[in-house]
């Protein structure tokens, strides 16, 4: 009988010991919910208003030295891209009045056309200008030769700031909206540019914008923030005639304020 | 929710009271019989495993019982007992209250092996059936491992109660001892 129940014994624990064993597995486990590829936006309240009073640091300030305005095209539209820069270019809604020669190196006027709501983009607004004769690919010939000519502009003129009509292309925005795929803006604005003699065009336009948020800068008491726009235009559809670049030109533009 | 549903929930439910006895009453008779553990209190615990398979048999009746509660009708009971074999064997425990019964505690074993076999059952179908499903035995052994608890709690409580039963009865008969020989002996 104790034998009897020895081997009873060894057999219920060999029979709940598989058991147990084979019920250790994860064979019908629901799969865990595959990674969320989505994009995850948040937003912050960042209110940012400009000024030219240096001191207040409630006023935002156009840093003109660390921005920049890049364009990039296919060079001979098969290439790989011709990039360049230009180097005058301001924050600023040029009236018909403000459209002069200015004898100056610094800023031709306020750099104050723009405000930025992080969280109400309608509130949002900006007006810029890039000087077209002031285009830099690196290479002087071009710069101030061919590129003068298919611009329909004149030469660099040194201590003038040209802001006539025929040498500025400017940008405004009609709206700004949350881009629903990014943290960005999907941005709709004016893009105004007269080539030469001819007719001033408009052209709506499209572009996205990103925010980099305000910063302290380290070392310093001042913040930075950033505002990066990037859209094409397609250089045809302003009377530009040029077989060296592409139609489509690619811009990007970097600004940097701070409240200094 | 299919009936069949309500079998398998049922089938549980007669297993969570009685698969884990076998083990319990192996395991007991394995310490009695082995010189390292043998005791009385060992001894009283193999006499008390008819009486833990007969007082879990008692829980499981109350257990259906109040699952019938207030409607006691043989359309509810019908609706109710789903794997009505399983269940009246089980109810064929509470028997093992009766002397004629647990005074062959083998008795108990092979009427708890029946409730372990389907627990076995539901193994062999897991082994030989790779696309079974793993819910069923994981569900089967939690079921196991709470039965051994159970089976092991009444038995502790059984053998509490009758120790303390024969410590106050021993005290009594000594204070009767006491008593006697006082008034023969003044």
């Amino acid at each position: 009988m104790k034998r009897f129940n020895k081997i009873l014994m060894i057999a219920l624990i060999f029979i709940s010991g598989y058991g147990l064993v084979a019920s250790c597995t994860h064979k019908n486990d629901p799969l865990p919910a595959s990674v969320s590829t989505a994009v995850k936006i948040s937003r912050g309240t960042h209110v940012h208003l400009a000024g030219v009073v240096l001191g207040d640091t409630s006023q935002w300030k156009f840093d003109k030295v660390h921005s920049a305005v890049n364009w990039s095209s296919p060079f001979l539209e098969v290439g790989a891209d011709l990039t360049g820069k230009f180097n005058q270019f301001g924050v600023a809604d040029l009236k018909d009045a403000m459209m002069l020669n200015y004898i100056t190196t610094k800023q031709p006027v306020p750099d104050t056309s723009w405000a930025f709501y992080e969280n109400e983009p309608a509130k949002t607004h900006f007006a810029g200008y890039i000087q077209t004769n002031q285009v830099n690919t690196g290479e002087p010939g071009r710069d101030g030769g061919c590129l003068i000519t298919t611009f329909g502009t004149t030469k660099i003129v040194a201590g003038t700031q040209n802001l006539t009509a025929a040498n500025v292309a400017r940008i405004k925005t009609t709206s700004v909206a949350f881009d629903a795929a990014s943290s960005g803006y999907i941005v709709t604005f004016d893009f105004t540019w007269q080539v030469g003699t001819g007719p001033a065009v408009t052209q709506s336009i499209v572009g996205k914008l990103s925010y980099i948020p305000e910063t302290l800068v380290p070392g310093t008491t001042n913040s930075e923030f950033g505002l990066k726009l990037e859209f094409q235009i397609n250089k045809a559809d302003f009377g530009i005639i040029n077989t060296e670049v592409a139609d489509k030109v690619s811009i990007v533009v970097n600004a940097n304020f701070n409240n200094k | 929710m299919d009936n069949s549903f309500l079998a398998y929930i049922q089938k549980l439910e007669t297993m969570a009271f009685f698969s884990g006895y076998a083990l319990v009453y192996t395991g007991v008779l394995f310490l009695s019989g082995n010189k390292l553990f043998k005791s009385k209190f060992v001894d009283k615990l193999v006499l008390l495993l008819p009486y833990t398979y007969a007082f879990v048999g008692a829980l499981f009746l109350g257990f259906q019982i109040r699952k019938l509660y207030p409607d006691y009708s043989p359309e509810h009971i019908r609706l109710l007992i789903q794997q009505s074999y399983l269940v009246i064997w089980g109810f064929l425990s509470i028997a093992f209250w009766l002397p004629v019964f647990n005074k062959r505690p083998v008795l108990s074993l092979i009427h708890s092996l029946v409730f372990f076999c389907v627990l076995a059952g539901d193994l062999f179908i897991q082994l030989t059936t790779p696309s079974a499903d793993n819910n069923i035995l994981k569900n089967d052994m939690k079921v196991y491992g709470a039965s051994m608890i159970l089976n092991l709690g009444v038995l502790g409580f059984l053998a509490i109660l009758v120790t303390l039963y024969t410590y106050f009865k021993d005290k009594q008969m000594q204070h009767r001892h006491t008593t006697r020989r006082q008034k023969r002996h003044p």
